[in-house]
């Protein structure tokens, strides 16, 4: 869906990306991580040609970006920011009706699209379609920015940093609302972070990135599994990186079928090691049950199987 | 004791104006000095009677702050406001009848202007502290000026010297008046033709934009009469120079002076308020409208202009209430406005008619400043 080819970028004179070839695939959640200075949110705006690439050629959908006009290129392309960015002289339903404004849809189009979105978000259309911004949480806000990105229905999402200013709770429920739209829409998506939890949690593809080179890009579990260097293993984290690890794992692959009655506490086969790890802790248990969702156990997870 | 400071302050100063200065001054003619008449000397049985809100309004700072008690306190300082008025022209009235001299004349006192601005600046405390919207106190001091028109228009004043100089002087009143909009109305066009584009060139190149301030600064700090006089010479050789110019009215003294230079003092705060009101817009909003395809007019238009509109009101309501007194000022050079009247009271030592040409001027840019207010707080609706 989008190809970097030789792609370099110099500003004034000093080079901040060096040589980057990547190819993100259609309906791939791909995450650009590194610290600041790695060149991950120069990466994304290329895309979007809000900064200009200073040698080589990206391809969006196999076409080289160039060959668009900017605004109709970045009309295809939806864009979430941290600092969210919504107009706040505009309602919710019209910062949603942005792109497709811009792109002439008619009334009842638009509007059937800001009830589609709203309801995406899990945003009460009653409450929120002729709010203003600054009457909305910081969470409602970014959910909106989310919205707003997707109005246009667009192939590809790119999102800076989109999480970034949000309190640990609310960033939490977005980042699982990310997972459930990426599900449900298959969009590409391009995503920048500087959280590796995040980008464990998010990603199909980790991109690590430091001084605007590729250092690895590889699946969540394959990172963890073989990092490619020490820079890969220090970014991974040193007390935490066995959390890491069970974060990437499913209850699923190390549960043993069984019907053993169990107490209330259960976990589903999708959750992850982590987390089943943290409820075990807290009951004082070496096993848990595992039920799906309608609540049938379907099997059992014991302590020493996930730390084997 | 004292619930309320300022109203406490206001308070000591209307009874000061009551009991220690005169209230009306009367004299023979309008060239000698007056008698003074205090408050006390003036109280007919009506009179009395418009002066009981008065007494509410000066014992207010002693009762408790409550809703319905400002509320009565308002109604209050709106009642003395016109019972202050009422008393002054039964006064003159009362004197009047007593010289049986129609050169006699009768001219508001200290007493008078203290306990009337005093009771003007209760009421807009007042309604500030009742927690009334903008749009509700503008209705409010609106309301509060009406009865009083009405006392103007219904020839109730008629005796008070002031007046008396307006009837002698109507038809100079009426075209001074007009005059002073046309100054101040052709002052603004080309403001807003150079100052907001400048102001855009001022926020989008930094390097353009400090020195566009720093020349503009430095007009704001030469004196008005002196502006006026730099601008004489040159555009008198210019009328000279150029022969069609004197036909379309250009010569160093009279409307052109007077406009080019009330046009150079305005054009700094709409500068400078059209900049900042730029620069204020977050980045993050310009970079999402960019990101999602708005070509750069668009951009500016849609986000960048409304969003910088709140800021470049309070510029523009800065310019229109700082060149209606400007204006006044334009006079000396032969632009006329009220500033005429103002300056042919000074120089003839006739008080009453400085007052003629100064108090409409105030009261227009009293009423310019409340309805930019306003204007601003509707334009700020939904960007808070």
């Amino acid at each position: 869906m989008i190809e970097f080819r030789n792609i370099s970028k110099s500003f004034s004179g000093t080079q901040v990306v060096h040589d980057l070839n990547l190819t993100v695939e259609g309906g791939e959640f791909c995450v650009l991580i590194g610290s600041s200075g790695s060149g991950k949110s120069t990466i994304l705006r290329m895309i979007n040609r809000l900064i200009e690439h200073t040698s080589g050629e990206i391809l969006f959908a196999g076409e080289g970006i160039r060959t668009f006009a900017p605004e109709v290129l970045r009309r295809r392309i939806g864009y979430a920011i941290q600092s969210v960015g919504l107009f706040p002289h505009w309602t919710v339903e019209a910062n949603i009706a942005t792109v497709p404004k811009l792109l002439g849809w008619d009334g009842a189009r638009i509007d059937a699209r800001i009830t589609e979105l709203l309801r995406l978000l899990n945003l009460d259309a009653a409450r929120f379609r002729k709010a203003y911004p600054h009457q909305l949480s910081g969470g409602q806000q970014q959910r909106v920015g989310v919205a707003r990105a997707l109005a246009a229905n667009p192939d590809v999402l790119l999102m800076d940093e989109p999480f970034g200013a949000l309190d640990p709770i609310t960033r939490d429920s977005l980042q699982a609302e990310m997972i459930r739209i990426h599900t449900e829409t298959g969009k590409t998506i391009v995503f920048v972070t500087h959280d590796m939890d995040e980008a464990l949690r998010l990603a199909s593809r980790v991109v690590i990135l430091e001084k605007g080179r590729i250092v690895q890009a590889a699946s969540p579990r394959d990172l963890l599994n073989a990092p490619a260097n020490d820079f890969v293993r220090a970014f991974l984290g040193k007390d935490d990186y066995g959390l890491k690890l069970l974060s990437v794992e499913t209850v699923a692959e190390r549960m043993r079928p069984s019907t053993e009655a169990m107490g209330q506490q259960a976990v589903l086969p999708q959750d992850n090691l982590r987390l089943a790890l943290s409820r075990m802790v807290a009951l004082k248990a070496d096993r848990i049950a595992v039920r799906d969702a309608d609540g049938t156990q379907v099997g059992v997870l014991f302590l020493a199987d996930v730390v084997a | 004791m004292i619930t309320n400071r300022p109203l406490f302050v206001l308070s000591c100063l209307m009874l000061f104006g009551a009991f220690a200065v005169p209230y009306l001054t009367h004299a023979p003619n309008r060239l000698i000095s007056g008698q003074p008449f205090a408050l006390r000397a003036l109280l007919s049985q009506t009179a009395l009677i418009c002066l009981l809100p008065g007494v509410f309004l000066v014992l207010g700072p002693i009762f408790p702050q409550r809703p319905r008690v400002l509320l009565a306190l308002i109604i209050a300082a709106v009642l003395a406001l016109s019972g202050l008025v009422h008393i002054a022209a039964t006064g003159a009235d009362m004197l009047a009848q007593a010289a049986a001299s129609p050169a006699a004349r009768t001219s508001l006192g200290s007493g008078f202007w203290l306990m009337i601005v005093a009771a003007a600046l209760a009421l807009t405390d007042l309604t500030a502290r009742a927690g009334f919207k903008p749009v509700a106190r503008v209705l409010i001091g609106f309301g509060a000026s009406l009865p009083i028109a009405a006392m103007i228009l219904a020839g109730h004043l008629n005796e008070l010297s002031i007046m008396k100089e307006y009837s002698n002087k109507a038809d100079l009143f009426q075209t001074s008046l007009v005059r002073h909009f046309v100054i101040v109305l052709a002052a603004l066009l080309p403001t807003l033709v150079v100052g907001i584009p400048l102001g855009v060139i001022a926020f989008r190149r930094a390097s353009l934009g400090g020195p566009i301030l720093s020349v503009l600064n430095i007009i704001q700090t030469v004196p008005s009469i002196a502006l006026f006089g730099l601008l004489m010479a040159p555009l008198s050789a210019l009328a000279v120079a150029v022969p069609g110019l004197k036909a379309i009215g250009i010569s160093g003294i009279g409307l052109a002076p007077a406009v080019i230079a009330l046009t150079l003092y305005s054009i700094l705060p709409i500068v400078r308020n059209t900049a900042e009101g730029l620069a204020q817009v977050p980045r993050g909003v310009i970079e999402a409208a960019t990101g999602m395809g708005m070509t750069p007019r668009q951009v500016f238009w849609q986000v960048e202009a409304p969003l910088a509109l709140p800021v470049f009101l309070s510029g523009l309501r800065v310019t229109v209430v700082q060149a209606i007194g400007l204006a006044a000022v334009a006079a000396l050079i032969g632009a006329g406005g009220l500033g005429a009247i103002m300056f042919q009271g000074l120089f003839s030592n006739a008080l009453d008619l400085v007052l003629l040409g100064a108090l409409p001027i105030i009261a227009i840019a009293v009423v310019a400043d409340a309805l930019f207010k306003l204007i601003v707080d509707v334009s700020r609706k939904g960007a808070a």
